[in-house]
């Protein structure tokens, strides 16, 4: 039963956590670690990584994935679903209760004015997250090329983009990149 | 199809199955972190149209101020406008219940396995061309702006505190927002 209440309070310690990640899962990370590695002994440090590694190298929802894997390693498959839900559970309650705050006052006449000033600045930091992953993937021109080409022809064609990514990961298997 | 109150004098409300369809594909195409963006917009304002881009642009700043993964943020959001609490729950069902499912059998399988080079490159690849969408997405969601000055250089500043200062977002944003919330009032108020 020992693995049963290890798993609860990995549960209740993830649920905190994403209820406070503000600007994405990945900022509390290092306190994950603390709590998993450090004070549990849980996994070690190289099998944290390792999971991390993986979570980023699946398609899907990474960082749920990720705390899905180590609630597994702490208690099996129920351990994983729990920290599933611990992960996106508070966070979406969240989400959904203020999205029902801003429609409900749809017609207040400072809605136009947050909007004008806050959707300029989420848009700088939408770019600025595509830069940031180019430069975390970048590994040469040929590499700067397919992100500039993929940006080009999503903004100038009509072709879904599915393609971009399927060429991208054509071009990287033949070790071009 | 019946269910009157979440028409909101936009036509027929939209079947909870097609949300979870949507966002399924939202979760699936949407590799990597930011990726889910550049299909969320797509496939909600461009293909099915349920939702305006002034629309998607509100729910993308209010999931950035929000904890936690922004994209399912916008899962729930699109869901609550469309369908409220029903369309919350099967937007966010659509966005992680099958791409969870493959994702951990996936991941628990590798876990066995060291990575193939192979493997490692194909995923930089695609890591490449997903930054370019996401750059793309970005200045396609700009669009409506580009005739404000002010607008262009509060979203240049917020690029720049992020790529070259590396100021943290919630710095950024707690930083850079009110000044632009602000200077967007004063605008409005001397146009009055």
């Amino acid at each position: 039963m020992n693995a049963s209440s290890d798993a609860l309070s990995l549960t209740a310690r993830l649920a905190l956590l994403s209820s406070i990640s503000f600007g994405g899962f990945p900022t509390v990370l290092p306190d994950v670690r603390d709590f998993v590695v450090a004070n549990h002994g849980w996994l070690t440090d190289q099998e944290f990584s390792n999971l991390f590694a993986l979570a980023q190298a699946i398609p899907g929802p990474n960082m749920i994935l990720m705390m899905s894997f180590v609630g597994w390693q702490v208690w099996g498959l129920p351990g994983a679903i729990a920290s599933a839900f611990a992960t996106f559970g508070p966070p979406c309650t969240m989400y959904f209760a203020s999205y029902c705050l801003w429609d409900r006052f749809r017609e207040a006449h400072w809605q136009p004015a947050v909007r004008a000033g806050l959707v300029p600045v989420t848009i700088g930091l939408v770019v600025a997250s595509g830069v940031v992953m180019a430069g975390a993937s970048f590994t040469g021109w040929a590499a700067l090329s397919v992100t500039l080409v993929s940006a080009a022809l999503l903004l100038g064609t009509r072709i879904n983009p599915l393609w971009m990514l399927l060429g991208g990961g054509a071009l990287g298997a033949t070790g071009l990149l | 199809m019946t269910d009157v109150t979440a028409n909101r004098e936009r036509g027929e409300p939209v079947a909870l199955s097609a949300l979870f369809i949507a966002c399924l594909k939202i979760s699936l195409y949407g590799i990597g972190g930011g990726g889910g963006l550049v299909w969320a917009r797509r496939i909600a304002v461009e293909q099915q149209r349920w939702i305006g881009e002034q629309d998607f642009a509100d729910i993308v700043s209010l999931c950035q101020f929000m904890p936690g993964p922004n994209i399912v943020g916008i899962a729930t959001c699109i869901g609550t406008r469309l369908r409220g609490v029903a369309g919350a729950v099967a937007s966010v069902a659509g966005f992680l219940l099958i791409p969870w499912v493959i994702g951990f059998a996936f991941g628990v399988l590798c876990l066995q396995y060291a990575a193939l080079p192979v493997v490692r490159h194909m995923l930089s690849g695609i890591a490449c061309a997903a930054a370019g969408l996401l750059i793309a997405t970005g200045l396609r969601m700009m669009q409506p702006y580009r005739t404000r000055p002010a607008a262009i250089f509060f979203a240049g500043a917020g690029f720049v505190l992020m790529v070259f200062a590396k100021v943290p977002l919630p710095i950024v944003l707690l930083g850079v927002a009110p000044i632009s919330i602000a200077w967007a009032g004063i605008q409005r108020a001397s146009l009055r």
